[in-house]
């Protein structure tokens, strides 16, 4: 196999399902550093609404450490925000804090009347996403892979009204909770689609919110799923399907929603998922991005990155976005790890 | 007064009421428990909290996840309505079992597990100070300092809010050494308890009950050892 592969063409080629040197290291979700944000001297506040320090910041990681991609954004407001709800970014901050949502579109599904913008590509913090993904593509576009995610109709569901209330209309007003899905879904894709075109090769949909840690595996097939094949029936490849928490009990129901991967953290047992979802649907995980990147020594990440692959992942890939403080010794260990073990 | 027989009645309609999230029949029942004489701290306890208990079982269990227990626990919270003024008008006061301050950590807005927490410590009596979510670490440091709570409990859901949980730790043990600290959220696990320097931890909705329910079945024990 020709060694000469660079990052974009493994994680482009791995996607393809043609022939890759080795295991491709990368994510679908966040991935900055506080390497990178001291590399520009940039406050972790502006990075989530400056474009180009945002494209800036998703591209460090891999600049500084070579891993395989540019993800964008790195917060989980953006949709919730193009859709009327508050988002506050702590902007007085110098640490790292998260931005968050400060005030939901209304409390109660109920109350729940979205109105989606005619134009999404308008909306809120859209635009600046997609800025940073042309200007990802301009500037390292060449050398890797660019990645985009949303969030899944669910979780979306619960940026935007109290997730208590939701939780029960998913239980009791299943209906009302499905109409709400949909509209959502909708909303979904129109945004996968303008980061595609901006530029992103492939796009992850993270419906964490929905799983066995929320809700029961049964409401997982009947409400969540139809609404997850409706997002993944509609969008281009690659597209990937990720949940945290404990998956092991949706993870066939994860495998029949239409994406070409399921991505699960280190709750998940993936030697038994592989089993249970065969060899043709792509298994992406599972290594925790906080014990083993930010507590372990150096030393310890290597194995557990073998046994992500002994468990038959097919890309290593983070359970969740990175934990920024992620030491740089246990940085330079995974990519090591992914260059010794991943050989195929 | 109610026999011995039909207050176990009672209290195991109770029991059931709050198990099957019914909310109508926690109110019927809880005002039976009052109007027949049952004493309304037994009712809360060995009938409201005990059905929790048996909530936090079946979510263990995988049989409820956290749709049922928002469900149970608005139940509960109906019967303790009722039986919370009763409890007081009896002038049985139950004597506080201790205090403790509960928040969400900056950068963090889900708040169910501090929630079920909350409740259960209500229930066995305890005084809440509820600082609600997305609270800045002085408040933290600012509100223990006011109560001198014995616990302060703090929670988070996402790996990515955890990171402020240290600092908060170490300034309110610099402040006050015997104070215990809970951390409660998904990414918290018994290593990140060690290195964090705190007391005790609950990960799911499932143990944050749990957790609380330890305490409360403590406090039980003490209680029948008086």
């Amino acid at each position: 196999m020709n060694s000469e592969l660079n990052s974009r063409e493994r994680v482009l080629r791995f996607f393809g399902k043609e022939e890759i040197d080795r295991v491709p290291v990368f994510s679908g979700m966040g991935n900055v550093t506080v390497h990178g944000l001291e590399k520009y001297s940039w406050k972790f506040a502006d990075i989530h609404v400056e474009a180009h320090k945002m494209a800036g910041m998703a591209a460090s990681t891999f600049q500084l450490f070579g891993f395989e991609c540019a993800v964008v954004p790195f917060d989980m407001g953006v949709e919730a925000e193009a859709l009327g709800a508050g988002v506050n970014f702590y902007s007085t901050h110098t640490d790292v804090v998260y931005p968050t949502i400060s005030k939901k579109v209304a409390e109660k599904v109920e109350d729940l009347d979205i109105r989606v913008p005619s134009d999404l590509a308008k909306a809120g913090r859209i635009p600046l996403v997609t800025e940073a993904i042309r200007l990802l593509k301009e500037e390292v576009g060449s050398q890797v892979a660019i990645g985009a995610w949303v969030l899944g109709p669910y979780t979306l569901a619960g940026q935007l009204v109290d997730i208590g209330d939701l939780a029960k209309m998913a239980f009791k007003k299943t209906d009302m909770v499905h109409e709400l899905l949909d509209t959502l879904a909708g909303v979904l894709i129109e945004i996968s689609r303008i980061y595609r075109e901006a530029g992103a090769d492939y796009m992850t949909i993270r419906e964490m919110g929905a799983g066995p840690d929320i809700l029961s595996p049964r409401i997982f097939k009947t409400l969540i799923r139809p609404h997850l094949e409706q997002i993944f029936d509609a969008i281009e490849s690659p597209k990937i399907l990720h949940i945290c928490g404990s998956t092991d009990s949706i993870i066939e129901e994860m495998a029949l929603c239409g994406a070409d991967g399921v991505s699960v953290d280190q709750k998940n047992n993936a030697a038994e998922s592989r089993k249970k979802i065969g060899n043709e649907l792509l298994l992406l995980g599972n290594f925790d991005p906080y014990g083993p990147m930010v507590q372990m020594d150096a030393s310890q990440v290597g194995q557990v990155i073998k046994k992500c692959i002994d468990d038959g992942v097919d890309a290593l890939w983070p359970g969740c976005d990175f934990w920024p403080d992620v030491k740089k010794e246990n940085m330079e260990a995974l990519i090591a790890a992914a260059q010794k073990y991943g050989k195929l | 007064m109610a026999s011995e027989e039909r207050t176990q009645e009672i209290l195991k309609e109770l029991r059931d009421a709050v198990v099957n999230y019914d909310e109508d029949k926690v109110v019927e029942w809880s005002n039976i428990a009052i109007d027949e004489g049952v004493d309304p701290f037994v009712a809360t306890i060995d009938g409201l909290a005990d059905g929790m208990i048996e909530v936090g079982d079946l979510y263990n269990k995988k049989e409820y996840f956290v749709p049922e227990l928002l469900m149970c626990s608005d139940a509960l919270y109906a019967g303790l309505d009722i039986l919370k003024p009763a409890i007081e008008a009896s002038g049985r006061k139950p004597e506080a079992k201790g205090s403790i301050v509960l928040g969400v950590v900056e950068g963090d807005v889900h708040d169910i597990g501090k929630n079920l927490i909350k409740m259960m410590f209500e229930v066995a009596g305890w005084t809440v100070y509820d600082l609600g979510k997305d609270v800045p670490l002085e408040k933290f440091l600012e509100e223990q300092l006011r109560t001198d709570c014995d616990i302060v409990g703090l929670s988070a859901l996402m790996t990515t809010s955890m990171v402020s949980m240290p600092e908060i730790i170490k300034k309110l043990k610099e402040k006050n050494p015997n104070v215990r600290i809970m951390l409660g959220g998904a990414p918290i696990t018994p290593e990140v308890v060690e290195k964090y320097g705190a007391d005790g931890f609950a990960q799911s909705a499932g143990t944050a009950v749990d957790e609380a329910i330890r305490l409360i079945k403590m406090l039980k024990e003490e209680e029948m050892g008086k």
